[in-house]
């Protein structure tokens, strides 16, 4: 065999058996970590606003979700290689393929909802863009479908936060362990590093 | 199975496909939207032509398909995009760069009916 050439890839057959389009599911994946990568980037802005009484109420919340987001990136992307995908070359193609909207800090930024709104916004666009994947792998993509549905489980806990945050609905979350913890896909993060 | 972009296959029954509904039939792994809105059948590529969300998981406004994860309509007759939704919900937020929110058109097939079958091709 010669360098760079790649013999058959068992874990893309049994895909294929299984009726996963699989450029289709790269191309899905490609968009969810675009969005991650960018809600982290976002995030970081939108928590250096997070001042004043009621704004450092919420900035360790905020800091768990933007650490949480970076760790799905982290957790997904090596998944995309082995399904023989990869990252655009240039970050604005990257950033302009993401399956969600920037997370743009609003003008009335001082009022700390408009920065709530804005956080629940790119969460919802996340559970849609993740229930995407799951739903095209469950029962036939065992791996990408484990990965998806840890990010997922963390995705709905971002956006009960926030909706408690804006609502004040009861609630039963009280903290993570640490910041950014990631409960769920922590352990996938590690694949990139500890 | 070896499919021909020129056969037409048969999706469902037409009894299936009562007016005002949509829904994802499948063939070769191609994921296929098709539909009867007042009272016309449409066909078209599920994967919504601005991110890649299943357009089955959208909704009808007129002769368009409302697409959940953004908003965006699209017409599902002409394939034409008509409502590039904003992102702003309110009037204080920034609008989405021009190169996030371009879309294309959405990709039509041919979708006939006989004798209680709908079937589609892939042209
Ligand atoms: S993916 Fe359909 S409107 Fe954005
Ligand atoms: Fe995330
Ligand atoms: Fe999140």
């Amino acid at each position: 065999m010669t360098k760079g050439e790649v013999p058959n890839v068992v874990g893309l057959e049994v895909l294929k058996k299984n009726g996963v389009n699989v450029e289709k599911l790269k191309e899905l994946i490609t968009k969810g970590v675009g969005a991650e990568f960018t809600t982290y980037y976002y995030y970081t802005i939108l928590r250096m606003h997070c001042t004043g009484l009621e704004g450092e109420g919420i900035k360790e919340i905020v800091e768990d979700a933007r650490i949480e987001d970076r760790n799905h990136f982290e957790a997904m992307v090596p998944r995309l290689y082995e399904l023989g995908g990869n990252l655009p070359k240039d970050i604005r193609k990257f950033a302009d393929q993401a399956g969600c909207p920037d997370a743009y800090l609003p003008d009335n930024w001082e009022d700390i909802n408009s920065i709530l709104k804005v956080l629940l916004e790119a969460e919802q666009c996340a559970i849609r863009s993740w229930g995407e994947v799951c739903d095209m792998t469950a029962g036939k993509d065992h791996r990408t479908y484990d990965i998806a549905q840890k990010i997922m489980q963390e995705e709905i806990e971002h956006e009960a936060w926030f909706i408690e945050l804006i609502s004040k609905r009861p609630s039963g979350h009280f903290r993570r362990k640490f910041v950014g913890q990631s409960p769920h896909t922590g352990s996938q993060g590690g694949l990139i590093h500890l | 199975m070896k499919y021909s972009k020129t056969d037409r296959y048969p999706v469902c029954k037409s009894s299936e496909l009562v007016d005002d509904t949509m829904m994802k039939v499948s063939i070769d792994m191609v994921d296929i939207l098709v539909g009867r809105r007042n009272g016309k059948l449409f066909a078209c590529d599920n994967s919504c032509p601005h991110k890649g969300a299943s357009l089955s998981k959208g909704c009808f406004n007129g002769d368009r398909v409302v697409c959940y994860m953004h908003g965006y309509e699209y017409n599902v007759f002409t394939g034409k995009l008509e409502n590039m939704k904003s992102w702003k919900k309110e009037d204080t937020w920034v609008e989405q760069d021009m190169e996030w929110r371009k879309s294309g058109d959405l990709i039509l097939y041919s979708v006939s009916e006989e004798d209680g079958t709908v079937y589609v091709a892939l042209k």
